[in-house]
């Protein structure tokens, strides 16, 4: 029971020397002789009221400066600013959603700022679609999606299938008929293999290539554009109008072009059981 | 116990004293508060940055692994949708829907994964980067025991016993390579939900195997 008492005579005995302390600097000065003596008065006389404690050193001021800690100081928060500006860039670099990356990406068209109108997701419609952006990356469309997995339609489809498939996350790779092999290959590599994606030719483009996703699309002049695999990254799946909806099955025939297929009309495939 | 603690008084005195036994000038407050200043965003960086150095980085195997094994898982589904609308034998049709059920449930999961690690379903790697010995694994833009797309559309194609023959062999197939990715994970990884759902494909795509063999074996009779 004691001990608490005697350590709080003791803190009272410091906090007066410490006052008096700073009164003898303010009061006193550079005379450290007048310092040291209210200094050690002030300890003596409050150690004497709080009981038996250590005897205590006087005060020297005056000195020079101590550079070697206010260096380590310096040092230490140069490095420890250095590591929160980059743990505080990693965190907001971390918490940036896919939204906010892909708008990052220079010339990125977003439909969904301007077209709110075509993004309801949803609306089937059979028959041929006039849409008013060339390759259409929103809008209503076939019942029927064009099968998305990685596939390279050599000939033109159905917009009105390849629109489902944007619906459902996939990214729309579509050129200029006239593009080079080795720029078709180039883009055909970034597709083969990778589901949610699929690319064809396209008629009457206004650039060479021209990518889209649901709501979004991007046109670039070459194959080797940074921008592409970019715009894949951040919008591949994410950009889904439908989360969990698959890109197998659908519609994968290119043979009958761009005029899209009422599967209602359509004979039922070879082989089906009922 | 008085005596003992006036003789030997506890060691944070000499911090609460403002003048240190060698009588040189102790840091001055200033100094103090700017410490703890910078203790504390150091603490509250480490608050924030702890949940995001936890969780796989986009690189990481359990990322990867997420990723090859949707597109896997999908190509799985594809085939097992084709053989359940048309295969002859029950058991296949049974067989195939399982498939199509707990792969694309699989592969949600997966997702999630990915949307709950802050990463993209698309990654900057290869495929199968991300197992040791992974890319070299990948035949044609293929990953192990995928199936062409002439494959594909041969058994979209079949009829009669031919869509349980074929499906039987390319799902035997298929399971195969799943199960090599597998253990290329489980190698790799220690967090428990991947560790779990890699384990339950492996038993569950082991058992399929034995189960479409064993069709497999009464078709040929």
């Amino acid at each position: 029971m004691s001990t608490p008492q005697s350590g709080g005579n003791r803190s009272s005995a410091v906090s007066a020397a410490k006052k008096a302390a700073a009164a003898a600097k303010s009061t006193a000065g550079a005379n450290t002789a007048a310092g040291r003596t209210a200094a050690s008065k002030a300890t003596a006389k409050a150690a004497a009221k709080g009981g038996p404690r250590r005897p205590v050193t006087p005060v020297k001021v005056g000195q020079g400066r101590n550079w070697g800690p206010i260096a380590l100081f310096v040092a230490v928060g140069v490095i420890a600013a250095m590591i929160i500006g980059y743990g505080a860039y990693y965190v907001y670099q971390g918490s940036q959603s896919w939204e906010d990356k892909a708008s990052s990406i220079s010339g990125l068209i977003n439909y969904r700022k301007t077209r709110p109108d075509l993004m309801k997701s949803g609306q089937h419609q059979q028959g041929t679609v006039t849409y008013d952006m060339n390759p259409p990356a929103v809008g209503p469309h076939n019942p029927s999606w064009q099968r998305c997995l990685g596939d390279v339609y050599a000939a033109p489809i159905a917009t009105e299938h390849a629109v489902h498939s944007l619906e459902h996350g996939a990214v729309w790779i579509t050129y200029r008929p006239d593009l080079s092999k080795d720029q078709v290959d180039k883009l055909a590599a970034k597709v083969r293999g990778n589901d949610f994606m699929l690319m064809s030719p396209f008629d009457g483009l206004d650039k060479p290539i021209s990518l889209q996703a649901w709501g979004y699309q991007l046109k670039v002049d070459n194959a080797n554009d940074g921008r592409i695999d970019e715009f894949v990254r951040d919008l591949r799946q994410n950009a889904t109008a439908e989360p969990g909806v698959a890109c197998s099955s659908g519609d994968y025939v290119t043979a009958t072009g761009t005029t899209p297929r009422d599967m209602s009309q359509a004979q039922p495939p070879a082989g089906t059981g009922g | 116990m008085t005596t003992v603690a006036n003789d030997a008084p506890p060691p944070d005195t000499d911090g609460a004293v403002a003048v240190a036994p060698s009588g040189r000038r102790r840091f001055g407050t200033a100094w103090l508060a700017a410490a703890i200043v910078v203790g504390l965003l150091l603490g509250l960086l480490a608050g924030l940055l702890v949940p995001s150095l936890r969780t796989p980085g986009d690189d990481a195997p359990e990322a990867g692994f997420a990723r090859d094994m949707s597109l896997h898982h999908a190509q799985a589904v594809e085939m097992a949708m084709i053989t359940y609308a048309k295969a002859v034998d029950p058991r296949t049709r049974t067989i195939a829907y399982d498939i199509v059920m707990a792969q694309q449930n699989q592969i949600g999961t997966m997702q999630r994964w990915l949307q709950e690690w802050r990463l993209s379903p698309t990654g900057s790697q290869p495929r199968m980067a991300w197992m040791t010995g992974g890319a070299e694994l990948v035949q044609n833009g293929l990953m192990p025991g995928m199936a062409t797309t002439e494959e594909i559309d041969a058994l979209r194609a079949a009829t009669g016993e031919n869509v349980d023959k074929m499906f039987i062999t390319l799902m035997t197939k298929h399971h195969l390579g799943g199960l090599h990715m597998v253990d290329g994970i489980l190698a790799e990884t220690h967090r428990p939900e991947v560790t779990a759902l890699a384990t339950a494909m492996k038993t569950g795509q082991q058992n399929e195997i034995t189960a479409m063999h064993q069709i497999e074996v009464d078709l040929d009779k």
